[in-house]
């Protein structure tokens, strides 16, 4: 019986220990199970639920990108001679954390690399605070010279590293600086064409993406090349650019202007071949410059042009058939009074009956505005909004003004006297020019370009230079807003009548040598910005024309911004035009079309027509004009005081004689190698001697008519290649 | 003493050295003889397996062939698979380098051509043209030969301009 009670003692022990095991294992298990639940429910909510998010902050982390800058595109001229052009360059940062004497350092990189006085940014004391300021980087200098960079690399100094960035080099320096711009230093375009096309000029940048470490070290890295900016072609030709500034610096010496505008225009295609403007700053250093002397005065610049619109008084009045150039008009001795108004010609002068040309030649205001009233305002607002006056040109220049100009129904009934000789208007030097060529061309306006037509680029096309040709004519197909304006004869009459202005009248110091030459002068007084009253020591001088008349290829639009001294167009604008005219038809090989001087033919004393004085209401009129113009116009923001809106009359002063020298070339620079020749004086000859004597000569002709030889072209005594053909008229 | 008893054999010079090595120990054992006394013997045996020839396997020669030629095969695969490998990263560094000297070589023509359009500014050759003495051609001094324009275009002939009007 005794084994019995162990056993069940036994029996009983086990059955008390089993489910204590049982239950344990279950609880680690529990345990266990739980706590991998936990791990899983986390690594699910982490890697599942906020996945997107850690990847972002992951990258954030493990990845940097860098910008890769990209190359700005060229602008060249016409010819494809470089204007703005991009290279490399070094820029010179330093780790501090590698330098141990700061101060030391500073002082050596300073004399180096402190080139420019007035940038403080290399001083010493600059450089120093950097290195004091930055842990691990700290610019020294930014795009250096060649000289410098080479300078510092041979100091050896421990720490100082180089970054190559681009610099933007204009390397004709002033040369049509207004039209370019500049950029600034971070390669944003900030003025003229780089600011107008930046977003195509500046390119897409590239990025190079790298992998880091914790320690920030790179594991590798994948890059994405940037794309270069698009390449431009200007319609400026770089040689015309140059004669035109010379030429306006010449003036601006001698007048010592405020500012002064020449336009050179192409005048079959609307193309600015030129585009001067003075002062002038160089845009390689920008940070030399003052705020004024950015400003396109060309396009962002208005002024009351006075003569010179007479020319759209009388066009119009020709293509309405309203007088001819024949056509005698009564000045009234000189005065006329319109709505109350008094209206007179200049001091001295007391016109009577003239004829329309004649009344042009002499800048009468009474005729013009006899001519405008015969027109009727209706008509003569249409013809000024035909010449694109009061409208944005959109030629591609930043803050190009519309102008001023009211439309009819808030004229007053003076507006049309004083309009027509070129008050209560004010236009820019661009749409003057534009004007000119539209007269000039057969009156066809052509919207001004300064960029030539889009060439595909990039997709391994060449881009191929556009050099001007001079024989051109008007295209077949008129581009986006040509239109005509007047018909062709009227054209013809403008013409001959401009050159009568020219040969006659007020524009005599405009006279070229060799070339026939048509124009217009005006000199305007400006209003004081302090009195809102005309100014009797303020004036822009200016002067319109083209040539040559026979076969017009320059319009020339110049405008002289209050002289010193004497400030009529006649005397300060005229000659611009003609030294301009003369170098730039000399330089593009136009043949003579009159007979060439030994000495200047200009032997001038021009008719002397004085001012006449505006009233005040057409000043309110002009700053009421001001007052409605749009909110981004150019003049509404910067109102400096070359922008004043001027006074005009009618012109021109006894111009002085000028002090030419008679020319003491002896020789012939031919261009070519081939052999040049004098033309022989054919008129009066009969066509048979005509055909022998060219014949002899080397020269070709072109017999037009019957009979003797009255005109020819080239004129006699011009300098031809050999085998140039001469047109010959004869009648009998 | 038996256990200096030495075994002779007709084996040439290793029966002798074997000789002279126990002879050796023999001497030595008088100083082991404070610890242990233990005799060493040194037996030669002599096998022969001249008797033994590798039978021939025909087949297994084949196998190993075959899988010789398969070894050479893969062998050579990845040899040339390696080969143009590493050409090819040699080729890649080579690309990379004359990028970088035709990148080098487009930047120096870009500097040229800045420098060629800083030479050849209009401003400076007519500053130079000053220093030299010389001046702005006169009208019709300079004749292009191969003028642009156009001769046949028509042009109007001008007749010669009447004196002007008397000053008023």
């Amino acid at each position: 019986m005794q084994p019995a009670p162990r056993t069940l003692r036994t029996r009983t022990h086990a059955a008390h220990i089993v489910p204590l095991k049982r239950a344990r294992f279950w609880v680690i298990c529990l345990f266990f199970f739980s706590w991998a639940g936990i791990i899983g429910l986390r690594l699910f909510w982490l890697q599942i639920v906020r996945h997107k998010e850690f990847v972002v902050r992951a990258e954030k982390q493990q990845q940097r990108t860098f910008e890769v800058a990209p190359r700005r595109g060229v602008l060249y001229d016409r010819n494809l001679h470089e204007l703005a052009m991009t290279v490399q360059v070094d820029s010179i940062y330093a780790d501090p954390s590698e330098i141990g004497d700061k101060k030391a350092a500073a002082q050596a990189l300073a004399t180096i690399v402190h080139t420019d006085p007035e940038d403080n940014r290399t001083s010493e004391v600059q450089i120093e605070a950097r290195l004091n300021a930055g842990r691990n980087f700290a610019w020294i200098a930014r795009r250096v010279t060649p000289a410098v960079s080479a300078a510092v690399h041979n100091l050896n100094m421990k720490g100082i590293y180089y970054q190559k960035e681009f610099q933007r080099f204009y390397p004709d320096n002033e040369i049509a600086a207004q039209v370019l711009g500049y950029v600034g230093i971070d390669d944003n375009g900030l003025g003229g064409l780089e600011e107008k096309f930046d977003s195509e000029l500046h390119g897409t940048p590239g990025h190079m993406y790298a992998a880091m470490d914790a320690r920030r070290k790179v594991l590798g890295s994948s890059e994405r090349d940037p794309s270069p900016g698009r390449n431009m072609v200007l319609s400026i030709d770089e040689n015309i650019q140059f004669l035109a500034e010379r030429a306006l610096d010449h003036t601006m010496e001698k007048t010592q202007a405020a500012n002064g505008t020449v336009v050179v225009q192409d005048v079959h295609t609307g193309q600015i071949l030129a585009l001067a403007i003075r002062p002038t700053f160089n845009p390689n250093q920008v940070r030399h410059t003052t705020q004024s002397v950015l400003r396109d005065h060309a396009v962002s610049d208005v002024y009351e042009p006075g003569s010179t619109f007479k020319l759209v008084t009388y066009s119009a009045a020709l293509d309405q058939h309203a007088i001819t150039p024949d056509t005698v008009i009564d000045c009234h001795n000189s005065v006329i009074n319109v709505a109350g108004r008094t209206i007179h010609d200049d001091k001295g002068d007391h016109f009577g009956r003239l004829s329309a040309a004649d009344a042009l030649a002499h800048s009468s205001n009474v005729g013009a505005i006899e001519v405008a009233q015969r027109m009727g305002a209706e008509h003569f607002y249409q013809y000024i909004r035909a010449y694109g006056f009061g409208t944005r040109s959109g030629i591609e220049l930043p803050g190009e003004t519309r102008g001023l100009l009211r439309p009819v129904n808030r004229w007053s009934p003076s507006s049309i006297a004083s309009i027509a000789m070129g008050q209560e208007i004010a236009v820019t030097p661009v749409q003057l020019a534009t004007m000119v060529s539209a007269i000039a061309n057969g009156g066809v306006y052509l919207p001004p370009h300064i960029l030539m037509p889009t060439q595909p680029q990039n997709n391994g096309a060449k881009i191929l230079p556009s050099p001007f040709r001079p024989g051109a004519d008007i295209p077949n197909s008129l581009p986006s807003g040509a239109h005509r304006v007047i018909s062709t004869m009227a054209s013809a009459q403008m013409r001959k009548m401009m050159e009568g202005v020219v040969l006659f009248g007020t524009g005599r110091s405009a006279q070229l040598n060799g070339y026939s030459a048509g124009g217009k002068t005006g000199t305007a007084q400006k209003i004081d910005p302090a009195t809102h009253t005309y100014s009797k020591t303020m004036h822009v001088a200016s002067f319109a024309g083209f040539a040559p008349v026979s076969n017009p290829v320059i319009a020339v639009a110049v405008i002289i911004d209050t002289p010193k001294g004497s400030y009529y167009g006649a005397s300060v604008s005229a000659p611009v035009f003609a030294e301009v005219a003369q170098q730039v038809l000399e330089y593009l090989g136009v043949p003579h079309d009159t007979e060439l001087h030994a000495t200047h033919p200009i032997n001038l004393q021009a008719a002397a027509v004085h001012e006449d004085e505006g009233d005040d209401s057409s000043i309110n009129a002009l700053y009421d004009a001001v007052n409605n113009l749009p909110s981004d116009d150019p003049l509404r923001s910067t109102p400096t005081k070359s922008a004043q809106p001027a006074s005009a009359s009618s012109n021109a002063q006894p111009a002085p004689p000028p002090v030419l020298a008679a020319p003491t070339y002896t020789k012939t620079v031919t261009i070519g190698g081939a052999k040049s020749l004098h033309v022989p004086s054919l008129t009066g000859l009969p066509v048979r001697r005509v055909i022998e004597q060219a014949g002899a000569a080397g020269l070709d002709v072109q017999i037009v008519g019957n009979g003797t030889c009255r005109q020819q072209a080239p004129a006699p005594g011009s300098i031809v290649p050999s085998g140039t053909r001469i047109v010959v008229r004869c009648g009998r | 003493m038996a256990a200096y008893a030495t075994m002779h054999d007709e084996f040439g010079r290793g029966a002798k050295r074997m000789a002279g090595h126990n002879a050796e120990l023999l001497a030595q054992q008088p100083l082991r003889r404070r610890r242990v006394r233990t005799p060493e013997f040194f037996l030669t045996k002599n096998f022969d397996n001249s008797r033994l020839v590798k039978a021939s396997d025909p087949v297994r020669l084949r196998q190993m062939r075959v899988f010789g030629a398969a070894s050479a095969a893969l062998f050579s695969l990845v040899m040339v698979y390696g080969l143009q490998h590493f050409y090819a990263i040699e080729s890649s560094y080579h690309v990379e380098q004359e990028k970088q000297i035709r990148d080098q070589l487009r930047e120096e023509n870009r500097q040229l051509r800045l420098t060629q359009a800083e030479l050849t500014q209009p401003a400076r050759i007519d500053a130079m043209a000053k220093q030299l003495g010389l001046g702005v051609p006169q009208p019709g001094q300079v004749v292009h030969a191969n003028s642009r324009f156009d001769q046949n275009t028509p042009v109007e002939a001008q007749a010669t301009p009447p004196p002007p009007p008397p000053a008023q």
